[in-house]
C-alpha cells in the first residue's frame, strides 16, 4: 500500500525544512511548495495528494486560500489544513482544520493524524496482526 | 553491542521549478539521503546559515535565481563552507544524471532506478504543465 502524500506549502524555509523533515519522519510523504504558484503546478500534475496543508500569507498572486479552494474544486473530499498567525478560524473556510500560528509539530502531527490516519500506527497494526 | 545509528547524509536540491526539484529530490530519498528543497540562491544560503540543516552536498539548477545566480552561490559555498559538494547542472539530462552520480556514492550504494527515468519523467511533467497552461 502507498504512503499517504502530503502537499506542504509554506513560504518560511526553515519551518518548511522542520515541519516536512518531522512528516516524513512518521512516515508521510511530503511533497514541498514554496508559494501558491508552486502548489497549483502540483495540484495540476500527475501525483496524487492525500492532504493540503497550507500557509495563508505567502510572496505572488496565490495565497493559502485560494490553494485551498482549487484544491476543493478539484477533489472536494480531500481534506484541507490551514496555518495562519493572521486568520480566525471563522475566516479559513475551506479549511477542514485550522492552525493557529505558532503551533508546534505535535499540533500539526495530531491535525493530520485526524484527517488521513496515522501512518506510525497502521505499520504498527499491521505487523501486529 | 548495539549497532550505531549513523545520520543520513544530507542534500539540498536547489531549482525553481517545482516539478523539476520535486522529481530530483524524491530520487534522491529514494537513494537514502535526507533531502531538503530549495526554490531560490536566497533559500540555500538561509539553510547554511541557520545551520538548521548540517548539508553534505548541494544539486542545484545552473539558472537558479535569486540575489546570487548559480555560479556566485557556488563561489559562495565554497569559500563559506568548504565541505559542502556542489552540483550544478545546466538542463534535466544533466541534472538527473548528477542524481544518478550522487546515488552511486550515497547511503545505499544502490540506484533505486536510473536516472534517465527520472529524466524523462520530468519531461512529461513538464510537458503535461505547459500543454495546461497554454
Amino acid at each position: 500500500m502507498r504512503n499517504q502524500v502530503i502537499l506542504f506549502v509554506e513560504d518560511e524555509l526553515l519551518i518548511r525544512f522542520v515541519l516536512a523533515d518531522a512528516l516524513r519522519d512518521v512516515g508521510y510523504d511530503v511533497v514541498e511548495a514554496a508559494t501558491g504558484e508552486e502548489a497549483l503546478d502540483i495540484l495540476d500534475s500527475p501525483p496524487v495528494i492525500d492532504l493540503i496543508i497550507t500557509d495563508v500569507r505567502m510572496p505572488g498572486q496565490v495565497d493559502g486560500l485560494q490553494v485551498a479552494r482549487r484544491s476543493k474544486g478539484l477533489a472536494p473530499a480531500r481534506p484541507v489544513i490551514i496555518c495562519s498567525a493572521h486568520l480566525l478560524k471563522s475566516e479559513a473556510s475551506p479549511a477542514d482544520e485550522f492552525l493557529a500560528k505558532p503551533y508546534t509539530v505535535a499540533d500539526l502531527l495530531e491535525a493530520t493524524a485526524r484527517l488521513i490516519g496515522d501512518p506510525w500506527q497502521k505499520n504498527s497494526n499491521s505487523h501486529s496482526a | 553491542m548495539a549497532e550505531e545509528l549513523q545520520q543520513p547524509q544530507c542534500l539540498i536540491v536547489a531549482d525553481a521549478d517545482v516539478l523539476i526539484r520535486n522529481a530530483l529530490a524524491e530520487y534522491l530519498r529514494h537513494c537514502g539521503y535526507k533531502v531538503f528543497e530549495a526554490a531560490t540562491s536566497d533559500e540555500v544560503v538561509t539553510a547554511l546559515e541557520e545551520g538548521a540543516v548540517e548539508i553534505d552536498a548541494l544539486l542545484a539548477d545552473a539558472s537558479l535565481s535569486g540575489s546570487l545566480n548559480a555560479f556566485e552561490l557556488r563561489i559562495w559555498v565554497k569559500q563559506t563552507y568548504p565541505d559542502v559538494e556542489i552540483v550544478l547542472a545546466g538542463n534535466i539530462d544533466s541534472a538527473a544524471k548528477a542524481a544518478g552520480h550522487l546515488c552511486d556514492e550515497g547511503p545505499h550504494l544502490a540506484r533505486p532506478y536510473d536516472p534517465e527515468s527520472v529524466a524523462a519523467h520530468i519531461k512529461r511533467l513538464l510537458a503535461s504543465s505547459r500543454r495546461r497552461h497554454l
